[in-house]
């Protein structure tokens, strides 16, 4: 046995003794690693983080709340108001008091405090995980401050200890919990926090439930009250997971392929590398070492690599989740309105993961083929056919199989109902375009050979090169391929979307000033509003549930010019009757459509109360980015059947004289409104487009990452290619080639496979921002848009090849130039 | 045609500098052979690198074709090997994507010498005409030799310098090989240097050298004591 591994140690030590050798070589098999883990790693993180803040956004107290109570100033409600709201009968209302505190030793630290006595007993439950009663101490003095188990070991605290401020206060003594029902936050009795804090004011009030009507009194009765306070929609209440699922789904699957592009780094490092290691392991064979001691040293080596991989990996991927972050929540947040916080914690599981998959993949890249050679017979080796012939049937290979790859994502289309499954044949196409690029740069490059003139031999010879480069230059331009492709097509995609959003809020916001306010009279701005209006829009609505999903209903008024002009996605011949205020006919959006199923004229049962109201589906309607379903219905409609539908906003219409602005403003405020309530047209789709682009920056950092790690992998190759041709350079420069003429040669090549490579990226990322505008986006948020093609991102993709292939070109001749010298000096000598 | 003065050149060891010319001197006239013999590790192959102008010396002077290397720049060195010289090595480095024919032409286009008539003429000689739209790999390497001497003969060079052309041939495809090289040799009137460490090759040439310990010595013939021919 001892002796068993210690050969195994010595094979190992051996083998590992090429990477002292090669240390560059080496180097580019961890960049790769390291870089593809990094990727995909640091979206795991903000996944498993965003996750973990769904989860616990559902135990923070109020989550589940309707309603919340709001200050329009934003200084807060004071305890009087609330204590008014209690006397009047608003028994679901309980008051909540947030804030940031400096502690002495200059921590941040998040207070959350609540009246445990005002509290129904089931949130009184979900704020302590005590049974009721089991909170005394917390609500009589001398208090009690509750910290969750990570934030006491953060600070150091104890049971009993207490935590002194920055001010110079203290804390009520400390409990410390093992559930951390309030996140990462102190959780205080609000009569001692306010008391401590100094403060009359609360952050705002939380609303239970309200069932009926209440909504419209609890408004009316802050209106009387304060007209400072608000009654706003919970949004969060949302279920998130569910409705995220597909965002993380499409940044999975582009970490994934960063992963990827990574990967090809390493099969390049690899592949430069075996030749080398050939000798080696055909060696250690004729020394008597067996197949399965080689075999157990290999796969030593590949755990020593997935090691370092993965720690390197998780590291940088670590710090770039810091930085992608911020996108991800500005994606979250204006999409789903769900918030996280921006700290990140790498959990075991992610840890597994990055490991199994670092081990995957250099199993694939690395072991494999070391153990395919070293499996190879040593006659098989010695009648070894040359390189150039080794690369030709290599890429036959690579074109065959991208055959069958091309089939099987055609297959698997039409049957592609679900995301996973799309995202699988945007894979296999991915692939099988990257596959078939070295057989048609090939291809191209002997038949320029064939079609050029015997004049033109530098060029001739230059393709001649191409063709032996290819061998290693192909993995870098199918990692390139991968980069442009994901880059065009989704460039493509978010292009398309921009210019559909722009046209919908173009249509959609058609009025001049948008008003939404809880203190306006409509009825009295409407009754006699002066020649400044030219036209009125009012609407209203509520949120109900519906196939399992909230869903808005909203009640327009059929006459009014935008809604004349509401343009349909698909309409029956029926869909008249809804314009001419048919009460039983109803409009959809295309999110009920495509993710609830429902088609045209088929007849929907809406809740109404306790009851269901039967609606006949005449047209679908584009909604772009709304999570939820939606049905449109005539205002009065909507007015008759829910009496509680709260006022959805008001669209006026101004005349063209110049102080029609002024006097409507004056006009508003005369019918109750205050400054703030209304936007004008210009200022709310400058606002869209920059949430908008906000939501769309992320995936714009995840392919310029991408897209580095494919500039990496393109300098490495580069930098292989020249080492490897080195030899032939130096012959070059005993014929007397001059260095123009070797530049024209040798770079020639480069710049004949990046052009076929970025021709080859326009039609895959065509497909590809096909794919994910009229399937993935369809499965993933239900909504149809047109693919708008552009040359642009196509045009900026090649000037960025460009400039990177010119970089990475340079420094690897700067390379090969200065090793020129040592190689002349080498010629002559066995190339082996 | 060639001639050294006092050549002298180091190298930088882990274990101090190696000597492997210590103010060589040789003289090679225009449309002469001459085959350079030597123990493995004595320099032989470095001092046909510093005739073509790949590596340096750090003292002497070489002449080639009548130009001094004490007054060349690295762009004379460039044209005076693409133009005057040629090389030819064990190992063949033949462009292994272009076909015979575009191989064989490969130098006589870079020094623009290229003369169809000759070029025939060569393939022809050295038994090519079957070949020339194949690609190096479909060659045996007696063939590929024989492609690499055609390409450093048919720019008619004043020069050609040979790095154990043989070594990767079997003894008869050797013989051959090395029959036809000096014949075509003789015929353009180019002069020949040649590495090699057998005695038997170095026959076919006019005269043989042998270098050791840093100096060039004239073998002669074992027979009668003179110079061999």
């Amino acid at each position: 046995m001892t002796g068993t591994l210690t050969r195994l140690l010595r094979v190992l030590i051996t083998l590992l003794s090429h990477h002292r050798r090669h240390p560059l070589q080496t180097l580019f098999l961890l960049t790769g690693l390291v870089t593809g883990v990094a990727l995909w790693s640091a979206v795991q993180v903000i996944n498993a983080h965003a996750r973990a803040s769904y989860a616990e956004a559902d135990q923070v107290l109020g989550a589940q709340a309707s309603h919340w109570v709001r200050s329009g100033s934003g200084e807060g409600v004071s305890v009087d108001d609330y204590v008014n709201l209690r006397r009047q009968g608003w028994r679901s209302v309980f008051p909540i008091l947030e804030q940031r505190l400096t502690t002495a030793d200059q921590s941040v630290i998040n207070l959350i405090a609540t009246d445990l006595l005002a509290l129904p007993d089931e949130e009184a439950g979900t704020a302590t995980g005590l049974p009721a009663g089991g909170w005394m101490q917390l609500v009589t003095p001398p208090h009690e401050a509750w910290y969750p188990e990570t934030l006491a070991q953060q600070l150091g605290l104890e049971d009993g200890d207490r935590l002194t401020l920055n001010s110079g206060k203290a804390l009520p003594p400390a409990r410390v919990f093992s559930r951390e029902q309030q996140g990462l936050r102190v959780f205080m009795d609000i009569g001692a926090a306010l008391t401590l804090l100094d403060r009359s004011h609360l952050s705002y009030l939380v609303v239970a439930e309200l069932p009926g009507d209440a909504a419209a009194r609890l408004s009316r009765d802050l209106a009387a009250l304060n007209p400072d306070l608000r009654l706003v929609a919970n949004q969060q209440r949302l279920d998130l997971t569910e409705l995220t699922q597909s965002l993380h789904t499409q940044l999975a699957a582009m970490s994934l392929l960063s992963f990827a592009v990574g990967l090809f780094i390493v099969f390049n490092a690899v592949r430069f590398s075996l030749s080398a290691r050939r000798h080696t392991l055909t060696t250690l064979r004729e020394l008597g070492v067996s197949q399965r001691l080689l075999l157990g040293a290999i796969a030593l080596e590949t755990l020593v690599m997935s090691i370092i991989g993965t720690l390197g990996g998780l590291g940088l991927g670590y710090g770039l989740s810091q930085l992608l972050l911020p996108s991800v929540a500005a994606t979250l947040q204006n999409l789903y309105g769900a918030v996280l916080d921006y700290t990140l914690l790498v959990q075991p599981v992610t840890v597994l993961q990055a490991w199994l998959l670092t081990s995957a993949g250099l199993v694939l890249a690395l072991a494999w083929p070391l153990w395919r050679q070293a499996q190879r017979s040593l006659q098989d080796q010695r009648d070894e056919p040359s390189q150039w012939q080794q690369d030709q049937r290599a890429r036959r290979r690579l074109a065959l199989g991208s055959l069958v790859l091309a089939l099987l994502a055609l297959g698997l289309y039409f049957q592609l109902n679900s995301i996973a499954m799309g995202f699988t044949v945007l894979a296999l196409i991915l692939f099988a375009g990257a596959g078939l690029l070295p057989w048609t740069v090939a291809l191209i490059l002997r038949g320029l050979q064939r079609a050029l003139p015997a004049s033109a031999w530098r060029l001739n010879w230059a393709c001649g090169e191409g063709l032996a480069q290819l061998g290693t230059l192909r993995t870098a331009l199918m990692a390139l391929l991968l980069a442009l492709t994901a880059n065009f097509g989704v460039d493509s995609l978010v292009d398309s979307f921009r210019t559909s959003l722009s046209d919908w809020l173009q249509q959609r916001l058609a009025a001049d000033l948008f008003v939404q306010s809880d203190t306006l009279d409509i009825d009295a701005l409407l009754a006699n509003p002066g020649d400044w209006l030219v036209e009125s829009h009012r609407r209203n609505g509520l949120t109900v549930r519906w196939e399992n999903r909230p869903t808005q209903i909203r009640g327009l008024n059929t006459d009014t010019s935008d809604t004349r002009a509401l343009p349909l996605a698909a309409e029956t011949d029926r869909s008249s009757a809804w314009f001419d205020g048919d009460p039983d006919v109803v409009l959809a959006n295309e999110q009920a459509r495509y993710l609830a199923g429902i088609e045209l004229g088929e007849t929907v049962q809406i809740p109404v109360g306790q009851q269901t109201v039967a609606f006949e589906v005449v047209g679908f309607y584009h909604d772009y980015g709304n999570p939820a379903y939606q049905f449109y219905l005539p205002y009065q409609r909507v007015a008759e059947l829910w009496p509680n539908a709260g006022e959805q906003g008001l669209g006026l219409w101004l005349n063209d004289h110049d102080d029609a602005l002024a006097r409507a403003e004056a006009a508003l405020v005369a019918a109750g409104a205050r400054p703030g309530d209304w936007t004008r047209r210009e200022d709310v789709l400058a606002i869209s487009l920059r949430v908008f682009d906000r939501t769309f920056a992320m995936t714009a950092a995840i392919n310029a990452l991408t897209f580095t790690v494919a500039g990496i992998a393109l300098l490495a190759s580069l930098l292989a290619i020249h080492q490897q041709r080195l030899p032939s350079y130096a012959h070059w420069r005993s014929m007397g080639v001059s260095n123009r003429e070797w530049l024209l040669i040798a770079g020639l090549p480069l710049g004949i496979g990046l052009l076929v490579t970025w021709l080859l990226s326009i039609p895959l990322g065509t497909l590809l921002a096909g794919l994910l505008i009229y399937d993935l986006n369809v499965l993933s948020f239900g909504w149809t848009m047109p693919l708008i093609w552009q040359f642009e991102p196509a045009r900026s993709l090649f000037w960025l090849t460009l400039l990177v292939a010119g970089f990475t070109f340079a420094i690897s001749a700067v390379q090969a130039r200065l090793k020129l010298p040592q190689a002349l000096k080498h010629l002559g000598e066995d190339a082996a | 045609m060639l001639r050294l003065n006092q050549v002298v050149k180091h190298f930088a060891q882990p274990d101090g500098d190696v000597t492997v010319l210590s103010g060589a001197s040789f003289h090679l006239p225009a449309g002469r052979s001459a085959a350079l013999l030597g123990e493995s590790g004595s320099g032989k192959s470095t001092l046909l690198h510093l005739v073509a102008g790949l590596d340096t010396p750090d003292a002497g002077e070489l002449v080639i074709d009548g130009h001094s290397s004490l007054s060349m720049s690295a762009g004379d060195w460039n044209r005076l090997r693409r133009d005057r010289l040629s090389l030819i090595f064990q190992q063949y480095h033949l462009v292994p994507t272009l076909t015979v024919l575009d191989n064989l032409q490969l130098q006589a286009r870079l020094s623009q010498r290229l003369d169809p008539a000759f070029r025939d003429h060569l393939i022809d000689r050295l038994g090519l005409a079957d070949l020339t739209r194949r690609l190096p790999h479909q060659l045996s390497g007696g063939q590929q030799q024989r492609v690499a001497i055609a390409r450093a003969l048919l720019h008619r060079p004043a020069l050609v310098l040979a790095d154990e052309p043989t070594g990767n041939l079997d003894e008869a495809t050797s013989e051959r090989v090395m029959g036809v090289l000096v014949e075509l040799v003789r015929e353009t009137g180019s002069s020949l240097l040649m590495v090699t460490h057998s005695a038997h090759m170095a026959s076919f040439l006019d005269e043989q050298w042998r270098l050791q310990h840093g100096q060039l010595h004239q073998q002669h013939d074992q027979y009668n004591g003179e110079p061999a021919l």
